[in-house]
């Protein structure tokens, strides 16, 4: 039986589709803000969801914020969200070493300061944030002193990425017991003022090819981030829905975790994607053809005022 | 498929074994780390080896994917470790090859962008590649606002021991012109040091720039055949009568049999003769290429081979 899928969404039937979902996931770059703008209409749409009864949260790859600093973020932008909305993989990866590794002992972090910060709050410390130049020799650095509590190494952005702190991850993970945790795989991250540069991925490849082993990935399309809302907010996977621009990890995302699925065109993808995606008949690519889609999540503000 | 199971045997030899098959070579290859040394210490008979090979008629050659020294340098390494007589002309390092392959094979037309230490960047300046020139004193930028040279035309990237984020973010910049070549020194993702410690090698840091660039490298070192490309044009070898002697499967033995090479590892260095024999037994075929023809405990074993027959 073939299900319609990417279907543009419009009239009557964007009415009938919020009326079947209770909770909303929305991705953050591409979809509510580019940056530090905020998509055009975008708050109002957050803001009568909730008015409208509707479950909010923000889902999102970039691990360069705490919850806190997303949610300020969201303040000054008009968008009325709580910490404990927001699911950065900054948290998302404090709470899987906490929670599914069970991690007892520490991280050496190749981070941003949001990530130590998240870490710290659920009582894991780490070693390694900041600039870390290299000095000495070669054999020197084959023999940098390793700290001998660390249990895993955790890779996400970081701009003081180094030749020493790819090396220091390296001589950690020879110790096979080491875990090795990447917060996501996006090869871009975008940047306020629209700016790109390499993504976490880049940067988790570039540990992953050293140490010849793969890194358990915490952010999307990995469900870890819908089980993390989910165990904390009690939802109905058949009611919910998940809003993303980007094929491969948002709507992914939604059709690993069995949700309905919305694919707003102010971002990465384009519909010429899903459709190439969807005429592929490959199973594989077939969880990458969303539901619907918008042009931008603004078109749904008639429904939600009406 | 069963008839056309590889015939790539995986035979340890020695004695007469090895002075059978030596005399069937004119052109001995040889891979340096695991092979004639190991970090600051030689393989033990390796010196007498070379000039064994030599005074029997052979031309020798020393292949390496090790780019941090430029081939002078090597050559006072060989001196040092007791090497007698060993000419740069004989050296061929993927830094080396990078330079030839830029200036020679893709002549290139303007500036290169290069990830990489001395020993690469010294191998550019000889071979007249230009290079942007970057003023260490100034500051270098930040993360999303640096300096791009309009003139480059290439990116290649090496070894670096000063690699950072800004580094990879110009090199993605410079690499979104689909014209601007992209190259790599060498695919190697670790290197080995004294007392079985590695090192991240050129292959991970090459990783981090396709990814960020969306495009693959052009790789110049082994596997890939451009290396014997490189001496083949200067010495005019034939592939059917030499012999790559090297110490890893998957880069060395490789690149044996993308050439059309005769292999052989020895077991001083890196891979292991379980090793060699799980690439035979497996059942995908891509493997069968990493599978040696000949293996050796150590490459001294060639001095007994022609005392036996003196004997």
């Amino acid at each position: 039986m073939a299900v319609s899928k990417c279907t543009r969404l419009n009239g009557p039937l964007i009415k009938q589709m919020l009326d079947s979902v209770d909770s909303v996931l929305f991705d953050c770059d591409g979809v509510i803000w580019r940056g530090d703008q905020a998509i055009p209409g975008a708050p109002d749409v957050i803001n009568l969801l909730k008015k409208n009864g509707k479950k909010v949260f923000f889902v999102t790859n970039n691990s360069t914020k705490t919850r806190k600093m997303y949610a300020d973020k969201m303040a000054l932008m008009g968008f009325n969200a709580t910490e404990d909305e927001v699911f950065g993989t900054a948290y998302c990866s404090a709470m899987y070493l906490k929670h599914v590794s069970r991690l007892q002992g520490k991280v050496y972090l190749i981070g941003s300061n949001a990530m130590r910060q998240e870490l710290e709050k659920v009582g894991i410390q780490q070693t390694g944030v900041g600039p870390d130049p290299i000095s000495g020799v070669q054999i020197d650095w084959a023999n940098v002193p390793l700290d001998p509590e660390v249990k895993a190494v955790v890779v996400g952005f970081d701009e003081h990425f180094s030749y020493m702190k790819l090396n220091r991850a390296l001589q950690y993970l020879n110790n096979p017991d080491c875990l090795l945790v990447g917060t996501n795989t996006d090869t871009r991250l975008p940047l306020e003022g629209g700016k790109a540069v390499p993504g976490t991925g880049c940067i988790l490849k570039a540990v992953e090819t050293a140490a010849q082993r793969q890194a358990q990935t915490v952010g999307k399309p990995n469900h870890f981030m819908y089980d993390c809302v989910a165990s904390q907010f009690g939802l109905d996977r058949t009611r919910c829905l998940m809003v993303g621009d980007r094929l491969d990890t948002d709507i992914l995302l939604g059709s690993n975790c069995g949700l309905k699925t919305l694919l707003t065109l102010t971002g990465v993808s384009t519909v010429a994607d899903a459709e190439a995606h969807q005429e592929s008949g490959c199973p594989k690519r077939l969880g990458m053809v969303p539901d619907y889609y918008v042009e931008s999540i603004a078109e749904l503000l008639p429904a939600l005022q009406g | 498929m069963a008839g056309l199971v590889s015939s790539r045997g995986c035979h340890k030899i020695r004695g007469s074994q090895i002075r059978e098959l030596l005399d069937s070579k004119l052109n001995v290859l040889f891979d340096c780390d695991g092979v004639i040394w190991n970090g600051e210490t030689v393989v033990a008979g390796a010196p007498e080896v070379v000039t064994l090979l030599k005074q029997q008629g052979k031309k020798v050659f020393f292949i390496t994917n090790n780019c941090t020294r430029p081939r002078a340098s090597y050559v006072t390494k060989f001196i040092r470790l007791g090497f007698t007589d060993v000419a740069e002309e004989e050296i061929f390092s993927s830094a080396y090859c990078s330079a030839a392959y830029l200036r020679d094979v893709a002549k290139l037309q303007g500036k290169v962008y290069v990830i990489g230490c001395q020993g690469v960047v010294k191998e550019l300046r000889e071979a007249g590649v230009p290079i942007v020139e970057e003023d260490t004193n100034a500051p270098t930028g930040t993360i999303y606002d640096y300096p791009l040279d309009p003139e480059v035309k290439a990116v290649l990237v090496g070894y670096d021991e000063k690699f950072d984020f800004i580094k990879l973010a110009k090199a993605c910049c410079y690499l979104q012109n689909t014209e601007c070549l992209f190259l790599a020194t060498d695919p190697d993702p670790w290197h080995p040091l004294r007392g079985g410690r590695i090192t991240p090698g050129s292959g991970s840091l090459t990783a981090a720039v396709e990814t960020a660039s969306s495009r693959k490298a052009t790789v110049i070192g082994k596997p890939s055949c451009f290396m014997f490309e490189c001496i083949a044009s200067q010495f005019n070898l034939d592939p059917g009568q030499s012999l790559m002697v090297g110490d890893r499967l998957e880069t060395d033995i490789l690149f044996g049999a993308n050439c059309g090479l005769d292999t052989m590892l020895t077991l001083t260095g890196v891979s292991t003769l379980e090793e060699a024999h799980g690439y035979k037994d497996s059942d995908d075929p891509e493997r069968k290429d990493f599978v040696p023809d000949y293996v050796v405990e150590t490459i001294a074993d060639f001095i007994e081979a022609y005392e036996e027959e003196e004997g």
